[in-house]
């Protein structure tokens, strides 16, 4: 022992030191200079008996070490005579040791309150007492040292000892707060939980146990904690056996619910995990930061809401969803909501025929389109467009709906609508919720505004805001300034849903039954669309550019084929009310409902913003390395002393395009160069892009190492010292770009060079196959080359050996590929994946389908290689001219569905024997390219084969008029086209195998 | 002479679906440490594991199980497509069976990538090439997921065959979600009905969106040991493997122009059959199965192929409800690979773990009453078919 801890002239209490811990430390205290009192009662572990031997022994042992002791035989619970022996022996007391302990176990249903009461009294009180008596002492002079004794089984709890337990772990309650009422006056407590072979365990552990507990291994701990160096205050700590450690509260993270909304059981139940769950735990030591996350909880109040509506998420959430939509899906939306349906209507047309060029026009109420599909598209997932809305599309029923046009719909666009809550009423036990749509086009110009109002079934009950409840719009008393009466047709919500709206209620009848509708409703939206187009009739003499906006309540269910009758009332020029029923059943189904109109057709705000977006970003071309080298040497000037710190010289060889750089680091502010250092102790060889891609933090240097794109030599781990790189601050990097481009405009590297040709790449990979030995024993594939625009055929021959390029056709290919002469240059360049070419039908693949896997070498080429051969052949003599490739397109087919179904037709009349398997089936051909559908019908007595007739089918097959042709004249195999998903079969498949019926009819 | 094999530890971690998971080590540590813990005995007691898992370049299997501890174990990296996590417990079982050890690991985990399987080497030839093939022969190629044309394929097939309907294939999600509606450790919790599952998407007629499983992130482990071993660590009533059968593709995946053939039909019928013949029990006297339902069509073709209802019987099984609780037997109690998710590696073992519960009775709102025999069927495409029958006595 090098330099001793010692207690010189220190006064020191022990409690029951007459035996095991007590006499432990009262003997390693003694030793060590201080003055002890010896206290110990002389009885034995239960609390009974008295006798003061027990002390006296250990005051002689104490004064043979040499050391000054003396005895106290009083209970704990006379604190104050203890603490007067020590003052009338030695003047003052220093060090508190509150050892004394009893034992009365029993289990809790046999424990007297005697055993309670003595318990408690000893162990608790008498601990109060000795450190109550001391503790004025301690605080006049500065400095005390209390070491309070709990147990495992304070901490833990054991079986038997509930009253030993409880008053064990009092103690440390006790420690902690005169630990921080101590803490000025330089009084530290703490506490120690020691486990011991001592009177109290002995009659509980096997004797080697007790052995390697001995009192010697806790004493020095006790010393530790109680020497005035030590800072150590309010701590508890577990020591035995020579183990020493220390405890901490660890609290979870917990789950804090919003004040202000209600919750009960069921929540708490619902949130036990995350309650419970210790993951990312936290430590608090004291009462403030136990009280933190209450305090932050009590500050952010809820708005309210339930586990439908979490109004906290919503008021927060915003969601930008895009959609695009063509000519194609106007007029198709057109025809959904009853438009044209006299097409000799030169005005209706305006919506459906997009030839009309400026005339062609949107239906306003298409604004409402691009949203509403983008929040149906979500809805399939699962998932609303605002977050909180935590309810399912089956509890909703779209309640209003506002449109608002901010400027006409262009025949198409790419649009983004941004999702937000407007507001969410209470309408216990149901909710409303009002989502506000904002859509805007690619110049981010707003062209439409809506409110989507739904009615949000059993969400409801949070005690929130009843919304307003009057009605708007009421028509007034007088007769209607204009009617508009129009019979929808029976399948008008299947035509409405292609525009988007999948909701099986519009389509399939067992759903609607399921939902309690005799049969599928129109959609809410249909009828919008309807009644918008009523009120343009009637007041925009069709023309809709001034429609401003339209809201309408949805007040019952249409269903397709009833009479819609609008009627309407100009309040002003602006402003026309109006209300829609339904013939049939005389119901009111719109009500509430207006529309505005503009008094001149809006104009956008900002033309020049398109202009301005356009022109940005031609201006803004990446960096360059040169640029990022130029960071770096305003980087290095803004970090002096980088060069001190880093002591490093870095080489950098970039390749295409190839440039050489260095970074001397090797002292000083550092410098950065163009060309090679003298003596580089790193050497990085890398891409001038996936430099680039390294210095903006898009790449990390040991992945493009380890991944082969960075090559470095020298002294490797120096490379680990670029890590500065990835700090440079990119406004630096933006301003050397700037600069760049405003010195000198970018050069035209295009102009120079004429792009490869087929005969290039082939040449190319001539090259390649030369210096690339063995690649004919390594593919064994011969692939056949047809390309068009301009045509030509190539083959690459590589069965065997290094393999040879060769133009013409091959005698037999494994493989043949055709595609044209640009995507062949595209595809060998890497700009083209062979994969999406032969899906989107560019690359017609015959023979060994799956050889044409071995082409990726192709897109290994070095670029290179093309490079000097495209420039040979630049200098040798003027480029083929291409082809022009201007075939005229091909004009539509026409279809032989026709002539097919009506030979059926006859066939089936004359021939009773030709049903045969489909005798009492119905069936339905769906034709494409040209559509056209027909109905055969074999239930009745006489067979009927209609074209474009409604009603149900056993089996609906699906085929184009092509294949169908082929079908007949035995050219295709049933099973052959159904396997291909050339025919597609819905409902009964067996009846599919019927259609040899059809066989020769042409 | 074989050796019994006993089951005596099974763990895993709740899947998450691609993005949400921690990396894969921290999985399959995870998954380990509950098999450990769940057998009641310490790392240093296993003397040799067998790992699994798909993507990831070569000794991912000993970076995992170094998590667990460095005790210089053998340490074999397994992979085998979508069968990968059986393999390695065919793999285990056989070194206790055979006595080369006493108590093994067999640990499987996955991190996937968003979106449909693919090839990861594009300068070879690809592994099932010749599988490809015969699809490309019989129906041609499109932009579908490849698996989902093979797989989607198999239920053309075997519709044009029996006349099935498109919804008998959509019942199967939705028992699958419905299953998983009661299991903590499934990625989709939610139920969905014949309605929605119809209305998704579709990805390859006719297969919709919903009877696809997910790419999905997650970790298995199994602890397997001998009668000694289990007898020395004071494991009483274990489960145990009865039989187990591996196989691989027969000519008839590429010479029969069939793509039921193709996806393993008979690779399926032939390991169930010695699997039953080694136990000497039948079909019927199962409770409870865990199979490759990697798309509804898949289920449907190995209802037959396990022997679970007769060839051609498929709909009339479904829609008697005899493949869910309260019918003949409970197919994919876990919720399947359709809702509980498909780590390729993980899910043997995933499905290991599932019937261990189910045997011990501990399996929750999933438990199958009384079940005292169960079957497991992993699959992977290229192909290997591993078919597991455990039993509690």
């Amino acid at each position: 022992m090098s330099n001793p801890l010692r207690y010189d002239g220190k006064v020191v209490i022990v409690t029951g030191a007459g035996n095991g811990l007590g006499r432990q430390h009262a003997l390693m205290f003694g030793a060590r200079g201080a003055h002890v009192v010896v206290n110990d009662l002389g009885g034995n572990i239960h609390g009974g008996g008295k006798s003061s031997a027990a002390a006296d022994k250990v005051v002689e042992e104490i004064k043979a070490l040499g050391g000054q002791a003396v005895a106290n035989y009083d209970s704990v619970e006379d604190g104050a005579s203890i603490v007067k022996t020590a003052v009338d022996a030695f003047g003052t007391v220093d060090i508190v040791i509150n050892n004394a302990g009893i034992l009365r176990d029993t289990s809790f249903h046999k424990m007297s309150v005697d055993d309670w009461n003595l318990i408690v009294r000893v162990h608790l009180n008498g601990s109060f007492a000795v450190s109550h008596a001391a503790w004025p002492i301690m605080r006049d002079k500065g400095y005390g040292r209390i070491v309070m004794t709990t147990s495992a089984a304070g901490i833990y709890g054991n079986f038997g000892q509930a009253n030993y337990s409880a008053a064990k772990l009092a103690l440390v309650g006790l420690s902690n707060t005169l630990a921080q009422e101590g803490r000025s006056k330089n009084v530290h407590v703490n506490t120690i939980a020691p486990i011991a072979g001592s009177r109290l365990t002995e009659t509980v552990l096997p004797p080697e146990l007790i052995d390697a507990l001995k009192p010697e291994y806790v004493s020095p701990l006790v010393g530790w904690l109680c020497h005035e160096d030590c800072k150590e205050t309010g701590g508890l700590f577990e020591v035995g056996a020579g183990y020493h450690a220390k405890l901490r509260w660890e609290r979870t993270r917990g789950h804090s619910f919003k004040i202000g909304r209600g919750f009960g059981p069921e929540e708490v139940a619902k949130n036990w995990a995350k309650v419970t769950d210790f993951k990312d735990g936290e430590y608090p030591t004291n009462i403030n930061e136990s009280m933190a996350p209450l305090l932050s909880n009590m500050s952010a109040k809820s708005l309210g809401g339930n586990e439908f509506i979490d109004l906290d998420e919503a008021s927060k959430s915003e969601v930008t969803l895009e959609s695009s939509y063509d000519q194609r899906d106007l007029a198709l939306y057109a025809l959904g909501v009853g438009a044209a349906n006299n097409p000799l209507d030169d005005k209706e047309l305006a919506y459906v025929n997009e030839l009309k060029g400026d005339k062609f026009y949107a239906l306003p109420t298409y604004a409402v389109m691009p949203p509403m599909n983008a929040m149906l598209a979500l809805a399939k997932e699962g998932k609303q467009p605002v977050k909180g809305f935590n309810f399912g599309f089956e509890r909703v029923l779209h309640g209003e709906q506002y449109t608002e046009i901010k400027l006409p719909l262009a025949p198409k666009g790419k649009l983004k609508s941004t999702f937000r809550m407007k507001a969410a009423y209470d309408k216990a036990p149901n909710a409303v919720v009002i989502m506000a749509v904002s859509t805007t086009d690619e110049t981010g110009e707003e062209v439409a505004y809506n409110e989507i109002t739904t009615f949000v079934r059993g969400a409801g009950g949070w005690g929130g805001d009843r919304g307003p409840s009057q009605d708007v719009n009421v028509p007034p008393a007088r007769e209607p300034d204009a009617v508009v009466e129009e019979k929808t047709d029976p399948n008008q919500a299947l035509l409405y849903r292609l525009s988007g709206d999948w909701n099986p209620l519009h389509v399939d009848p067992a759903f609607a039954k399921a939902f309690g509708f005799d049969k599928p409703i129109l959609h809410g939206l249909c009828t919008y669309g309807h009644v918008g187009r009523h009120v343009i009739k009637s007041f925009l003499n069709n023309d809709p550019r001034r429609f401003k906006s339209i809201k309408v309540r949805f007040a019952e269910s249409v269903f397709p084929g009833e009479t819609l009758v609008t009627r309407m009332w100009k309040e002003s020029e602006t402003r026309i009310i109006f209300e829609t029923k339904v013939k049939e059943r005389d119901k009111v189904v719109i009500k509430g409902a207006a529309v505005e109109l503009y008094e001149q057709i809006p104009q956008r705000k900002a033309p020049t913003k398109a202009v301005a977006a356009a022109a940005a970003p031609a201006a803004a071309s990446g960096p360059v390395s040169a640029d990022v080298f130029s960071a770096i040497g305003k980087h290095l000037l803004a970090n002096k002393g980088l060069g001190d710190q880093i002591k490093t010289v870095f080489q950098f060889q970039l390749k295409s395009p190839d440039s050489s750089w260095y970074l001397d680091l090797k002292s000083g502010n550092g410098e950065v160069q163009q060309g090679n250092a003298a003596a580089a102790d790193v050497t990085l060889e890398l891409s001038e892009d996936d430099f680039i891609a390294m210095s903006t933090g898009k790449a990390d240097p040991n992945k493009l190492y380890f991944g082969g794109k960075m090559k470095v030599s020298g002294n490797v781990m120096a490379s680990q010292k670029l890590g500065f790189l990835q700090k440079l601050d990119p406004k630096l990097l933006a301003e050397a770009v700037a600069a760049r481009a405003g010195s000198a405009p970018a050069a035209a590297p295009a102009a120079a060079a004429s792009g490869p040709n087929s005969a290039d790449i082939f040449a190319a990979i001539g090259k390649h196959l030369a210096t690339n030995k063995g690649l004919g024993d390594q593919i064994k594939t011969l692939f056949q080359f047809k390309l068009t625009g301009p045509d030509s055929a190539w083959h690459l021959d590589l069965k065997s050996g290094d393999g040879a390029v060769k133009q013409g056709d091959a005698a037999s290919p494994d493989v043949t590929l055709e595609l044209s002469e640009d995507d062949f240059i595209a595809m060998s360049t890497g700009k083209a994946d062979p994969n999406k070419l032969y899906f989107g039908g560019k690359m017609k693949v015959s023979g060994n389908v799956m050889a044409s896997q071995k082409l990726g070498f192709l897109q290994k080429l070095d670029p290179k290689l093309l490079e000097e051969i495209v420039k040979a052949r630049g200098a040798g003599g003027a480029a083929a001219p291409k082809a022009a490739a201007a075939a005229a397109p091909a004009a539509a087919k026409p279809g032989r569905g026709g002539e097919i179904f009506a030979a059926l037709q006859q066939r089936l009349g004359s021939d009773p024997k030709a049903v045969n398997g489909l005798k009492g089936q119905t069936i339905r051909f769906n034709l494409k390219s040209p559509d056209a559908s027909w109905l055969v019908d074999l239930s009745g007595p006489a067979p009927k084969v209609e074209q474009g007739a409604a009603g149900e089918a056993n089996a609906v097959f699906g085929i184009a008029d092509e294949d169908l042709v082929s079908l007949v004249k035995g050219e295709a195999q049933v099973r052959d086209l159904y396997q291909r998903g050339k025919l597609r079969v819905d409902g009964d498949v067996r009846l599919a195998q019927e259609l040899s019926v059809l066989s020769k009819l042409i | 002479m074989k050796r019994r094999v006993n089951v005596i530890g099974v763990g895993m971690t709740k899947f998450a679906k691609p993005g949400a998971s921690p990396e894969y080590y921290e999985m399959a540590k995870e998954a380990g440490t509950k098999a450990l813990a769940d057998a009641g005995i310490a790392y240093k007691d296993v003397q040799q594991a067998y790992v699994g898992y798909v993507y990831g370049d070569s000794t991912c299997g000993q970076r995992a199980v170094y998590e667990l501890g460095l005790t210089g174990i053998p340490v074999v990296n397994v992979n085998n497509n979508c069968s990968t996590g059986s393999t390695a417990l065919w793999l285990a079982r056989q070194a206790i069976e055979s006595g080369a050890a006493e108590c093994v690991l067999a640990l499987g985990f996955e991190k996937m990538e968003k979106g449909a399987l693919g090839n990861k080497f594009d300068d070879r030839e690809p592994p099932m090439g010749r599988h490809a093939q015969v699809m490309i022969d019989v129906q041609g190629m499109s932009a579908a997921p490849p698996a989902a044309q093979m797989f989607g394929g198999a239920g053309r097939e075997y519709r044009f065959q029996h006349g099935t309907r498109k919804e008998t294939f959509g019942k199967i999600s939705e028992k699958a979600r419905d299953h998983a509606s009661r299991n903590p450790y499934a990625l989709f919790g939610q139920k969905l009905s014949l309605a929605e599952i119809m209305a998704s998407e579709e990805v390859f007629d006719p297969l919709t969106r919903f009877q696809c499983c997910p790419p999905t992130c997650g970790a298995g482990a199994a602890i397997l040991c001998s009668d000694e071993f289990a007898k020395k660590h004071g494991i009483s009533k274990p489960v145990y493997i009865a039989a187990q059968a591996m196989t691989t593709d027969y000519a008839s995946s590429f010479d029969e122009r069939s793509l039921i053939k193709m996806v393993g039909y008979d690779m399926t019928k032939e390991a169930a059959r010695q699997v039953y013949e080694a136990a000497g029990i039948g079909p019927k006297d199962v409770q409870v199965v865990e199979l490759h339902d990697c798309f509804t069509a898949n289920e449907l073709l190995t209802y037959e192929g396990l022997g679970l209802c007769p060839e051609g019987g498929a709909e009339k099984f479904i829609w008697d409800g005899d493949n869910t609780y309260g019918g003949k037997v409970v197919t994919n109690p876990s919720g399947g690979l359709l809702s509980k998710g498909h780590p390729l590696g993980a899910t043997g073992l995933a499905q290991c773990t599932e019937l261990v519960w189910q045997l011990r009775g501990t399996a929750d709102a999933r438990q199958v009453r009384g079940a005292n025999i169960a079957l497991q069927h992993n699959l992977g495409l290229g192909g290997a078919c591993v078919v597991t029958l455990y039993r509690r006595d």
